[in-house]
This record gives structure tokens, C-alpha cells and sequence, in this order.
């Protein structure tokens, strides 16, 4: 039998629809395809809220689990896992309202909002690492900022393999560094055109090729930003000499002001009494 | 949640204004070797500039601990600057020329920069404060 | 997975479809591996090679045939490397070289190489490429077979219906009809139609992998040749 094309593409499209009879969810419509697995909208009958379902494609290891013992705002709550009748696993969890990174960028925030963007990742980061969790595919793909400016990340302990090649650490054996590279990479993509070379110089330093030499954990990058913003001196950027008195003077501008004030005073009272 | 505290220091705003008082106010004082009439008064007019300076930093850094605002500080040890400042020229003036300007112009910044400094530096409080 | 799903039941027309490619290739059975490969992508490989090398239908058919004979020798499946790409890929680009040689050889022999040019017919107008046609082929034939694997299921155990109603809906040209439509058709409740058709599609999918999995050499593969054929 011969199949035409649009039976053939309406056939591709409902194989992969999940079967949901039997679960209390009902399918709305394909959301988008994350790492493991093709995210759907649904609706949750029994506490009538949409909820996002996340069909993964074959077992992997207990992905939801994994997921589920992270409590964080930056980390979407799972709210229930199980398999569907046709053997994939699935979990649902929270629907989330919003924009994707890199869309969200499209609006042309400021610098401190795309810092405070960093931030947040970094901090969900910095709170899967100390429970043991890495995330391994950290891309802009996988940052949602939601409707009141919360952020998410999305698409934890995914297998190695399938991280995205421009956002994903050169090395095989992942850990730890890797997502230091993620993040790194994530933080060279929010950074507009224009942009402050010790800012360039913190991802570049978190995206160097050998491991070792990334910042050694989340908290170590996310203090090099702060310092930034401070306005004091990024261990990952040696300054010139200029630069770093501009920024002195930047920092301690009224002081300097004050002085020159006193200077001036001084100056004018010694040629007025010439006169 | 970040807090820019300037080296962490654990000395109170009233130590803070006495010291820094005592130093500008020295300097201060310093500079009247300029002014060549001034030069063989030079000792006794620093240490007059120097306790005008530390009484200046006492209260500035008195209303530091109850205030915390730069620019009310800078006001408040401008003022007091230029009022002490005025002080010592008036005294000055009973004995000779008048140097008003000369005086409270650079007393009135001086005060503002101690002002301002006792503002940033030093504790509020008696105990020691952990660094943030 | 139900009772429903076991394969290789009333027939046994596929035995070691459950095996991968490597399997089936390490325990002997390369000429089981052969067939299901041919079955797979025959046609695949036939349209290719006319887009890609503008060969006339009877020319094609040889170079096919050819190819399928002469070039799978033994070791054309052992010198697979999984990590370098799918087996699809793999034996797409295997093609190329052989109708390349055989292009050549011919040219040779007729001095100057004017080489028959026959205007693709039956396949439209090539506004995909050749790679992109040999890999929509490759899914057609996936779900042709899956179709006819999950019709001889359905006449196995008996649910016809559930077929019947699977292929007047999701096999329809064109406008489909109704749930309703369909439910007053056949004589059944509008939620048997969306059980039927979901069992159906489940089934289908189910076949769509084991075909799949008999032209892959591992669950990666199987998995990344999965999200191809979904998206």
C-alpha cells in the first residue's frame, strides 16, 4: 500500500501523541520538545489547571525522581509522575506562563536585568549541585522567565549526549564544570553588544576548554558578577591600570568631588588674597 | 541582599569621626604653611585645626549612628564645619587681620568630607557587627 | 505493555524483529538483517538514486538491485560505527558511492559520458533534495510496513473493527470524517471511536519501533531515529 504525504505527515504527528486514557489528564496540544522527551499541554480533570506533561521517549533513569526532590523557584514543581499505557513514562508538572530566554531577550532588557537573569540560573544551579543533581544541557532553550519575572530552568539530568553542541562542555565525563561552562555560555548569550570586557571575561574564563580551569563551583562565578556590580575588580579580568582608576574614581566618586572641592577653595583663596 | 560595607571595619562612627577629624583637621591645618605670615603660627594653628576637626567628627559621627543618609551627612558636617570654622576665625579676628574666608571656606568643605566619610565608615552599633 | 503487543504472533512473519541490527548481525543472521533492511529501504534507495543521480526509471531499478546484491557484502554491517551516524545515513551515503563507481565505469565506456537524462516523473518537483526524499521515503516505508503489520495484528486477534475505524479516519486522503460521523457508521459510541483509534495508534507505534529497531544498533539510535521520525 502506498501512503500519500499528508497521511504520512497526520500519522508521525498522532504515533507520538501520548494516550492519556486511564491517567486524569487530558491533551490539549504539543508544547515543545525538551531534551528526554516532547512536552504537552493538558488539562488536570480533577483540579480542573492546565499542567504541562512531559512524555519521555524511552525509560531513562528516573528522571522524575530526580526532579521531584528539587525544591527551588527556580526549579518547576513536579506534581505527579506515572507510565501511560503505551509504556513511556510521564511526568506533570507546573505550566509554565512565559517567555523562553531568548525571546525574552528580543524586548532588549538593561544589563542589571540580564545580570539578575544569570543570577537566578546560578542559583538553582548552585542548589541542584549541592543535592547531587547537574543539569548537563544548559542552553537558552531551556530558561523560561515566567509572567512576574520568575525565573525557571527547565530540562534537568539529561544524558550527556544529548546536550546541544555550542552550549555543551567540550569534555565527555560530565559533572559539576560542565554546567560551570553552561552557565558561562548562558552568560556570554544574555550579554548585549556593547558589553563590559570583565563580564566577557567571567564566561570566558567559565567556558575555558580545560575544566580546571573554570571557576571550581556556581557560588565562585556568581561572587565574580556580584564583585562586578560593586564595581570592584573581577578576579577574571586584569585590568588596565586606566581602567581601573576610572572605576576607583566611579566608586568613590563624591569623596574625589569633595577633594576637589577642598582644592579649589584652597586655590581660589590664595590668588584672591594676591589681590 | 548585597551590601557594599567598606572594608568591614568593626570601629564605631563616633571613633570613626574623632579619628578622621583629628587627621583632615591636621592637614588642614597643614596647609596654612602657604601662606608665609602663617608659617611660625604653624604648630598652634594644626592643633587648632585639629580639634576643631575631631569636634566636628564627634558630632558627625554621633548623628551618623542616628541618620543614615550621605547626603544628610555631608549637610550636617558641612554646617558644623563651617560653624566651628566661623568659631576660630572669630577668635582669630580679636587679634589681628581678619581671615574669615580663608578659614571657614575650607572648613566648610573639610566638615562635608567628614561628614560624608563618617556616613560610610564605622558601625552603628557598640557591638561588634559580622561581616555581611 | 498488554497481552495485545506481543509480536511475532499468528504468522511469526518477522522472528528476530526484536533484536537490533548488531545483534542480529553478531549472532549469524546478516541475511535476516539483509531482509529487513531491503524491506525498509528499497524504495527509499530506488528514489534516491533517480533524484540524485537523474537516472531513468529501468536504471534506477538496476542500480538498486545492484546495489542491494553486489555492495551489502558481509562486513558492510560490521564497518558500521554507530557513533559516527545513524545507519540510515550510513547506508545513504554507501549508495552514493556505489551508483558514484558505477556512473563512472559507465562514462567510461561511452567515451565523453553522455548519460541518458530522464526528467524525473512520478516524484514531483524537486523542491526537496535527494538526502531529504531518501529520508521521507524511509519514514513512508516505516509506517506502510507498521500499517500492514498492525492490519495482520488486527485480523489476528480479532479486531477488525478497531482497524476499520483506524483506516477510515487516520489512513483518509483529504477531509476526515467526524468522531460522530465515524460512531454512526459503524454502529459504536462516539468514546469507542477515540479507544479504538487510540489503541490503534498505540499499537501502531509500537510496530513503527520495531521496524526501527530492526535497522538500528542500539537504544540511542533507536531513540534519536525515533525523534527524526516524529518531528
Amino acid at each position: 500500500m502506498e501512503l500519500g504525504d499528508s497521511v504520512l505527515d497526520h500519522l508521525r504527528r498522532v504515533a507520538a501523541l501520548p494516550d492519556l486514557s486511564g491517567t486524569r489528564y487530558e491533551l490539549e496540544g504539543e508544547i515543545g520538545r525538551g531534551g528526554m522527551g516532547i512536552v504537552y499541554a493538558a488539562r488536570d480533570r480533577v483540579l480542573d489547571r492546565r499542567v504541562a506533561l512531559k512524555v519521555l521517549d524511552l525509560t531513562p533513569a528516573g528522571e522524575a525522581q530526580l526532579i521531584a526532590a528539587l525544591e527551588h523557584p527556580a526549579i518547576v514543581p513536579v506534581y505527579e509522575a506515572g507510565t501511560l499505557p503505551d509504556g513511556r513514562e510521564f511526568y506533570a508538572m507546573k505550566l509554565i506562563r512565559g517567555a523562553r530566554l531568548d525571546r525574552y531577550l528580543a524586548a532588549q532588557p538593561n544589563l542589571p536585568e540580564r545580570l539578575r537573569l544569570i543570577w537566578r540560573v546560578g542559583e538553582a544551579l548552585a542548589y541542584a549541585h549541592s543535592h547531587g543533581v547537574i543539569h548537563r544541557d544548559l542552553k537558552p532553550q531551556n530558561v523560561m522567565v515566567g509572567e512576574f519575572g520568575e525565573v525557571y530552568v527547565m530540562d534537568w539530568g539529561v544524558t550527556a549526549i544529548a546536550g546541544t553542541p555550542a552550549f555543551r562542555a567540550p569534555e565527555i565525563l560530565l559533572d559539576q564544570r560542565s554546567d560551570i561552562y553552561g552557565l558561562g555560555a548562558l552568560l556570554r548569550f544574555v550579554l548585549p553588544d556593547p558589553n563590559p570586557p570583565a563580564l566577557r571575561a567571567i564566561a570566558a574564563k567559565a567556558m575555558s576548554a580545560d575544566p580546571a580551569a573554570r571557576y571550581p563551583e556556581v557560588p565562585a562565578l556568581l561572587a565574580e558578577i556580584e564583585r562586578f556590580e560593586q564595581g570592584v575588580a573581577v578576579e577574571a579580568w586584569p585590568e588596565p591600570l586606566w581602567h581601573r582608576l576610572r572605576r576607583f574614581a566611579s566608586r568613590n566618586a563624591v569623596l574625589l568631588w569633595l577633594l576637589a572641592a577642598y582644592t579649589f577653595a584652597k586655590f581660589l583663596i590664595f590668588f584672591l588674597r594676591k589681590f | 541582599m548585597r551590601n557594599s560595607m567598606v572594608g568591614g571595619s568593626t570601629m564605631n562612627k563616633i571613633v570613626a569621626g574623632l579619628l578622621f577629624g583629628l587627621l583632615l583637621g591636621a592637614l588642614d591645618g597643614a596647609t596654612a604653611w602657604f601662606y608665609p605670615e602663617a608659617r611660625p603660627m604653624l604648630t598652634s594653628i594644626m592643633i587648632g585645626s585639629s580639634i576643631k576637626g575631631m569636634i566636628v567628627g564627634l558630632f558627625s559621627g554621633w548623628f551618623a549612628r542616628k541618620v543614615q543618609s550621605t547626603a544628610w551627612g555631608i549637610v550636617v558636617g558641612s554646617a558644623l564645619g563651617l560653624l566651628f570654622a566661623f568659631l576660630v576665625a572669630a577668635m582669630d579676628a580679636t587679634k589681628g587681620k581678619p581671615h574669615y574666608l580663608e578659614i571657614m571656606l575650607p572648613g566648610f568643605v573639610v566638615g562635608a568630607i567628614i561628614g560624608f566619610l563618617t556616613q560610610r565608615i564605622g558601625t552603628r552599633h557598640l557591638a561588634k557587627q559580622r561581616t555581611p | 505493555m498488554d497481552a495485545d503487543t506481543a509480536i511475532g504472533g499468528p504468522g511469526d512473519r518477522f522472528p528476530s524483529t526484536r533484536l537490533s541490527l548488531i545483534e542480529a548481525t553478531a549472532s549469524g543472521l546478516s541475511s535476516e538483517a539483509l531482509d529487513r533492511v531491503i524491506t525498509i529501504y528499497w524504495k527509499p534507495v530506488y528514489r534516491f538514486i533517480r533524484l540524485k543521480f537523474h537516472k531513468n526509471n529501468e536504471d534506477a531499478k538496476d542500480l538498486t538491485q545492484g546495489f542491494f546484491t553486489t555492495a551489502l557484502e558481509r562486513d558492510f554491517f560490521t564497518r558500521f560505527d554507530p557513533e559516527k551516524a545513524s545507519f540510515r545515513t550510513y547506508l545513504r551515503m554507501a549508495v552514493e558511492r556505489f551508483a558514484a563507481n558505477q556512473h563512472a565505469a559507465a562514462s567510461r565506456q561511452k567515451r565523453g559520458g553522455d548519460i541518458e537524462f530522464e526528467t524525473v516523473g512520478e516524484q514531483a518537483v524537486p523542491t526537496e533534495s535527494p538526502e531529504q526524499v531518501f529520508e521521507r521515503e524511509w519514514q513512508r516505508q516505516l509506517f506502510c510496513l507498521a500499517v500492514d503489520d498492525l492490519r495482520a495484528h488486527s485480523e489476528g486477534c480479532g479486531k477488525q473493527l478497531e482497524f476499520q475505524i483506524f483506516q477510515a479516519y487516520d489512513l483518509a486522503e483529504g477531509e476526515r470524517p467526524s468522531y460522530a460521523e465515524l460512531a454512526s457508521q459503524y454502529g459504536v459510541p462516539e468514546t469507542s471511536v477515540t479507544n479504538y483509534l487510540a489503541w490503534a495508534r498505540r499499537m501502531m507505534r509500537s510496530f513503527v519501533m520495531e521496524r526501527l529497531r530492526g535497522t538500528t544498533a542500539g537504544w540511542r539510535e533507536l531513540r534519536d531515529e525515533m525523534r527524526r521520525v516524529w518531528s
